[in-house]
């Protein structure tokens, strides 16, 4: 039982161990451009290459405390400021980091550039877990970005599956085109009368409580084989034969039956272990009442008896 | 004294009186008609009366700012209403739904889920002919979920497809589940012969605790496996009836069925009620969706009676099932039942149905959350 404890306390652990790391192993390398010239800007009017990050997930990240890397030898080359509200990075969303090497400017400043990188990584906050890496791309023109395809979509092992060069650059927004048709949309185009709807939904609706069906049904017979076999068993130590027992012989009406009367009996028996603690107050219709004899409130004389 | 007259003048600006206009009126009048029914008629009296003295607190004509109103962002009841708005209100209903429903009925007998399942028709077909009115397929979702006779699950569905016309759509669905008794029993006896109303059903098997312990488990993987998008509704209704059958957690249980699904009933009804403010409520969207909404109603009865009629060319003769408790497979917990079981006490006094029915009608709770995680996924 202690053993059993302990082991609970160490999964209890394990898991909220895991569930912060799969937070920050939401964040993606989503897109980098190395020479700046005529592209985005940052506060202080400066063109610099850039790194963007991607939240892959549904929920916030806090990526403060991670880590920006160029260097494979040293992850924690640039820390993530703790504290800095904008570190916490809505769902679905990016944000960009400036490598410039002048981290003295910001939060989204590292003290590194792409141009004399050739991999950038992006570190979990324990310093040591690549959450993902990509190389960079040296022929890269200026201006031109490389990134994903798609947003947080393909490899986070550096060789580049599901990269290209872009496009258009793209800084704190989406890589492809933002879907403009919403889901709704899309399913009245496509099923404009909604036949398709029902016979998909009813299909499935059926299928679920088909299967449970199926299942409960086997779970059912098995029960009754169960009770079968106690049954059998139960009258072997009696060394009686036990008859066969059908699925209707479990009545439910019968066990309500025999459970009533067992609860009448004890009832108008009084059987029962504990007591209602209920007082029931009557109207005293006699005129003589105890409580109200004077002779109970007076000493009586004590009398000798020889 | 002038002051005097311009302090009073701008009082009776703020007052009800000054921003009155017929439709609040309107509003105010339905709202005492659902308190009405729900205290001289007792239909469902625990959710008509908050509903209706919601309806009635929503639709004070209000200055505007007062940070008092259920859209004005911060003020109370507005806090109250995020739980329909943002859909916790219904996962936690369906938790005292779950420890509250025995599904014995279910177990016993597993084909009876076959019919919770026919009866979400009425989901469908709703859907459909709203999609032919105009509405958009979200919007037609959502109408359409009226039809599982589920009011929690309407406002769920509702929060997330069609925001603007939950209003209507919750308040249409507790309606027409208030109305079950009035909407069911003319299409089971239209649908149905004599001789079939009169067929008597086995009586169900005794289940045991662990077949009862197995169902909320297995029930919840292969439903929530199927369509994660219901896992809210689903979750929480098999876990609410594993607290109730595990037997180890009375106390859970007892707070999930008592008090905590009352306080939510409370906020719920109120919420609901107070939002359909008259400027958002009196449209003719609303009036399409109470007319949809009985359509739903009255489709997803004749599927469920059509169905066991089909279902019982298959069935050997005494394990044929009465089509009275096909009207069961909506939700409407135990409304639904206690209409199949009056109804068939009617052609036979010693037939009761009642326990068969608990069958289909909680397997409708499980089906319409199948369906509304269905619509959620593709509308969503």
């Amino acid at each position: 039982m202690k053993n059993l404890r302990y082991i609970l306390v160490l999964c209890s652990i394990l898991v909220s161990l895991s569930l912060s790391a799969q937070q920050q192993s939401a964040m993606r390398i989503n897109e980098y451009l190395v020479t700046n010239t005529a592209d985005f800007q940052d506060d202080f009017g400066q063109q610099n290459g850039y790194i963007e990050l991607f939240n892959t997930s549904y929920g916030t990240v806090d990526i403060g405390g991670c880590y920006l890397s160029n260097d494979p030898n040293n992850l924690k080359k640039y820390i993530i400021p703790r504290g800095d509200v904008l570190t916490k990075i809505n769902p679905r969303q990016h944000t960009l980091f400036w490598a410039d090497n002048q981290p003295f400017r910001g939060t989204f400043h590292v003290n590194f550039t792409l141009a004399e990188s050739d991999t950038v990584y992006f570190v979990s906050s324990d310093g040591r877990t690549v959450i993902d890496k990509i190389y960079i791309k040296k022929d890269l023109p200026e201006n031109i970005t490389y990134g994903r395809a798609e947003d947080g979509i393909g490899s986070n092992n550096g060789n580049g599956e599901g990269w290209q060069v872009m496009e258009r650059t793209s800084p704190s927004t989406n890589n492809s085109g933002v879907d403009a048709e919403s889901k709704s949309d899309r399913m009245g185009r496509l099923d404009p009368y909604g036949w398709i709807m029902t016979v998909t939904a009813m299909g499935v609706v059926f299928l679920a409580l088909i299967i449970l069906a199926i299942i409960f049904t086997y779970i059912g017979k098995m029960s009754v084989d169960r009770g079968q076999r106690k049954a059998n068993k139960a009258a072997e130590d009696k060394g009686e034969k036990a008859p066969a027992a059908k699925a209707e012989d479990y009545s439910a009406e019968a066990f309500a039956a025999i459970s009533v009367a067992l609860h009448l009996y004890i009832e108008e028996n009084e059987a029962h272990d504990e007591e209602s603690f209920t007082i029931t107050l009557q109207n005293e219709t006699r005129k003589y009442s105890p409580w109200s004899s004077k002779i109970y409130g007076l000493r009586q004389t004590p009398q000798l008896k020889k | 004294m002038e002051n005097i007259i311009d302090n009073l003048v701008q009082f009776w600006q703020f007052t009800g009186f000054a921003n009155c206009n017929i439709q609040y009126l309107i509003m105010i009048l339905i709202g005492i008609v659902f308190v009405y029914l729900g205290i001289k008629k007792e239909w469902e009296p625990l959710l008509l009366v908050p509903i209706g003295f919601g309806i009635i607190i929503g639709n004070i004509p209000l200055f505007p700012g007062l940070q008092v109103g259920i859209y004005e962002e911060g003020s109370v009841m507005n806090i109250l209403y995020q739980g329909v708005q943002k859909g916790w209100y219904p996962p936690l209903i369906f938790m005292g739904i779950g420890a509250m429903t025995d599904f014995s009925a279910l177990i016993s007998n597993p084909k009876l889920l076959l019919i919770g399942a026919a009866a979400q028709f009425g989901i469908f077909g709703a859907y459909a002919i709203a999609l032919a009115l105009g509405f958009t397929p979200a919007e037609a979702g959502a109408i359409g979920i009226i039809g599982g006779a589920d009011g929690p699950t309407a406002i769920f569905l509702s929060s997330r497809l069609a925001p603007d016309l939950m209003g209507a759509i919750a308040v249409s669905a507790y309606s027409y589940m208030a109305l079950v008794p009035v909407i069911q029993p003319p299409i089971m006896k239209l649908l149905t012969t004599k001789k079939e109303r009169l067929i008597k059903m086995k009586a169900p098997r005794a289940v045991s605790q662990n077949e009862k312990i197995i169902f909320p488990i297995l029930g919840f993987l292969l439903t929530a496996f199927i369509v994660p998008s219901g896992l809210p509704l689903l979750g929480m209704l098999f876990f609410g009836n594993l607290l109730k059958e595990s037997g180890v957690t009375k106390r859970l249980a007892e707070t999930a069925r008592g008090p905590l699904i009352d306080v939510i009933t409370i906020l719920i009804g109120v919420t609901v009620g107070c939002s359909t403010q008259a400027d958002q409520f009196l449209s003719s969207s609303s009036i399409k969706i109470f007319a949809l909404g009985a359509l739903s109603f009255i489709i997803a009865t004749t599927f469920g009676v059509l169905f066991v009629k089909f279902f019982n060319l298959f069935l050997k003769e005494g394990n044929k099932i009465n089509p009275l408790i096909g009207n069961a497979g909506v939700s409407a917990v135990p409304d639904a039942a206690r209409v199949s079981n009056s109804v068939g006490l009617e052609y036979d006094k010693k037939n009761y149905l009642l326990m068969h029915a608990m069958g289909p009608n909680v397997a409708g709770v499980i089906g319409s959350a199948v369906a509304a995680g269905i619509l959620l996924g593709f509308l969503a």
